[in-house]
């Protein structure tokens, strides 16, 4: 008995020579100007989880974002290769029922991260320090503050096969419609990227977004008639590999990475215009203090110049941090917008107006394909 | 006198005790509760079922808020007025249920000479390779053989090329309703001869021998003897390969190039493409009251063959 007592005691002499030590060391680095550093690095996880898409998109982001944080702070970084679409309902279970979310950082369309937004379950990112040196496209469109932080943009552009093109390259969507192209075009399975230049090259105007869009519906009609392949990136890369398609309505990105295996493919933005939409990165509701700080650092140290020149030279798309050099091989191409002349013949609808619809454009469309 | 230790022997001793210890736990007058206790882990799963069930068809009853991304918190019919009015649905349940009727014909068809072969061959070569043949596809996942289908079927696939060898243009073989079809009775193929075979072996070769001996030729046997006493195996695998097929996702998914969705498929679309769990607990609940209907269909045209496990030959 006397014995644990004694043990009891030393312990906690033991903590409280450790606790001054502690305050002690403190007050001198304070003294050399380091404790606002300290007071504000809360104790560090043994990761971070990043969910991410897989191949060469999680390639990117390790080699731009991820290592180059691990390297500063220490802390690993774990990539959940989950689907944007099946780690969605995840979190929003986890915070709904009050437990920590799967995830730390989510890396999603904006589109997907609005849904998150406006359910409620996305930590505030107004206070990163970083923000105050980016461009307008990293403010999400429609929401206040920042729920999510966009990172980079991309461009549904027009992918194709130069030798299916012999009389030279497509310049409208409507070049599609050739009957030599049936069953060798195609769209991604729920028509996104295609709904908005659909509605111009149907005849109709963006500003009737969404109140009409029957102009769209009666071109994805006729681009039914081609009997479409519809599918998801990976498929995109796949078939044009593969031989089974000529052209595509795809994220650049995806073109670009089958031109490095190899495949003879070319892209343009059509007359008619091109979507334009962003990713970004959000953080779930639910996180210990600590974590939800290194996840915001994590976020910030996306917004580095550093960070973005080489995680967006891996993906080839134009990042949110003014100064980032387009990579050589995308220099004044369409789908790597920097000037507003690009952005002209870019076609970006907001995020809210697209969550708040997509139920309804998806269901026609897949009425129109699946007919 | 001190019994000898042989009398009663130590692992008597520790028998007894065992039984006295699980008379302290369980007494002799608890005993009409084992059946019970017995049946419990498969209660436990079909309760957790049913509350799944309840909790799907709660949600069916509530529709998505758009602006919130929230379920509604009252009760409305608009989830089954959409489900039974929007064209899409009634196109891909209509594709769904004439694709499963058409594979569990086709596979049937495929699946009982060869489990008629494996039954009655005279050879264990014959047998084991046929038995190889049937177990190796259960080692390799569906998507894998579907994958395994794109590579054989595509563009530049095997077919073409061995097409191209004798002047045929290559020919699209892959992502239209055929090609789903195939992939399925390929992937149900396992499925139905392993139910076939043992209403097979049930049958006395001795009842086809004495066929012949009357003077019935080989189609007769098989049409008056083999085909009646084989129902019960034709039934189960027909019912497992109705329902599997009904339900698959992947076939539809990677063979049918995005335009041959199954009823699966629009359910994954609405969880987790749109986020409206109301909508797809309803596509979920009506497959799995199709599935039922049907099967209970089935049952009362021709019972419920091997699946009553011996019952209906009473």
């Amino acid at each position: 008995m006397r014995e644990d007592k004694l043990t009891s005691l030393m312990l906690r002499r033991r903590r409280f020579l450790q606790g001054a030590a502690t305050i002690g060391g403190v007050a001198g680095l304070s003294s050399l100007g380091l404790s606002s550093a300290f007071a504000q690095e809360p104790e560090k996880p043994k990761e971070l989880i990043v969910r991410a898409w897989g191949g060469s998109w999680v390639d990117a982001l390790k080699a731009g974002v991820s290592d180059s944080f691990t390297a500063k702070t220490g802390i690993a970084v774990r990539h959940d290769l989950t689907e944007d679409n099946e780690i969605q309902p995840k979190v929003w279970a986890a915070v709904a029922q009050g437990r920590v979310p799967p995830i730390h950082i989510n890396w999603d369309t904006t589109t997907n991260a609005t849904k998150s937004a406006l359910r409620g379950v996305t930590e505030d990112l107004s206070d990163l320090s970083n923000l105050k040196n980016t461009t307008d496209l990293a403010k999400p469109v429609g929401l206040d503050g920042y729920p999510i932080v966009n990172t980079y943009g991309y461009v549904y552009v027009l992918a194709y096969r130069p030798d299916a093109f012999p009389n030279g390259a497509p310049k409208s969507w409507k070049d599609l419609l050739d009957p030599k192209y049936k069953g060798r075009i195609a769209l991604y399975n729920d028509g996104i990227g295609f709904h908005f230049p659909a509605q111009v090259a149907g005849g109709g105007k963006l500003e009737d977004i969404p109140a009409n869009m029957q102009p769209a519906w009666d071109f994805v009609a006729k681009m039914k008639e081609q009997q479409p392949l519809l599918g998801e990136d990976p498929d995109f890369t796949t078939w044009f590999q593969k031989g089974e398609i000529d052209a595509a309505c795809t994220i650049s990105t995806n073109a670009r990475e089958a031109k490095k295996n190899g495949i003879d493919i070319k892209w343009i933005v059509p007359e008619e215009g091109a979507k334009f939409d962003t990713d970004g990165l959000w953080i779930p509701k639910g996180l210990p203090a600590n974590e939800l700080y290194w996840a915001k650092e994590y976020i910030n140290h996306s917004l580095t110049v550093e960070a973005q020149q080489i995680w967006l030279d891996g993906l080839g798309l134009p990042g949110v941090v003014p100064g980032v050099n387009p990579p050589a091989d995308l220099v004044d191409d369409p789908s790597y917008p920097t000037t507003e002349d690009a952005f002209k013949h870019l076609i970006r609808i907001s995020s809210k107006v697209q969550v708040e619809n997509e139920s309804e454009w998806f269901s026609k469309f897949k009425a129109i394909m699946q007919g | 006198m001190r019994a000898a230790k042989s009398a009663y022997p130590l692992t008597w001793r520790i028998m007894d005790a065992l039984e006295a210890f699980a008379a302290f736990v369980w007494p002799a007058r608890f005993g009409r509760a084992i059946p019970w206790l017995m049946l419990a882990p498969a209660l436990l799963l079909v309760g957790l079922l049913v509350l799944g069930l309840w909790l799907i068809g709660d949600a069916s009853l509530r529709t998505l808020d758009t602006s919130t991304f929230l379920m509604s918190e009252t009760y409305t019919l608009a989830n089954y007025r959409r489900a039974f009015t929007e064209s899409l649905f009634a196109v891909v349940a209509w594709r769904s249920l004439a694709g499963s009727l058409m594979v569990t014909a086709a596979t049937l068809i495929l699946a009982f000479p060869y489990a008629y072969v494996m039954v009655r061959t005279s050879s264990p070569v014959i047998r084991k390779l046929l038995l190889i043949a049937l177990f190796l596809p259960f080692f390799i996942g569906q998507v894998v053989r579907a994958y395994g289908w794109l590579i054989i079927l595509g563009n530049q696939g095997m077919v073409n090329e061995a097409l191209s060898l004798v002047g045929i243009a290559p020919i699209r073989l892959l992502y239209n309703y055929w090609a789903v079809l195939f992939g399925l009775v390929q992937y149900m193929l396992p499925f139905a001869v392993l139910m076939l075979a043992p209403a097979l072996t049930a049958i006395p070769e001795e009842l086809e021998a004495a066929a012949g001996s009357l003077g019935a030729d080989w189609l007769r046997t098989f049409r008056h003897v083999v085909l009646p006493l084989a129902r019960p195996g034709l039934v189960g695998a027909g019912l497992v390969v109705l329902t599997l097929s009904l339900t698959d996702f992947a076939m539809p998914a990677i063979l049918g190039g995005g335009s041959q969705d199954f009823i699966a498929n629009a359910i994954y679309d609405q969880f987790f493409r749109t986020s409206d769990q109301g909508l797809g607990s309803t596509l979920a609940l009506l497959l799995v009251a199709t599935g039922s209907l049907l099967v209970g269909l089935v049952f009362t045209l021709f019972g419920a063959g091997t699946l009553a496990m011996g019952r209906a030959r009473q």
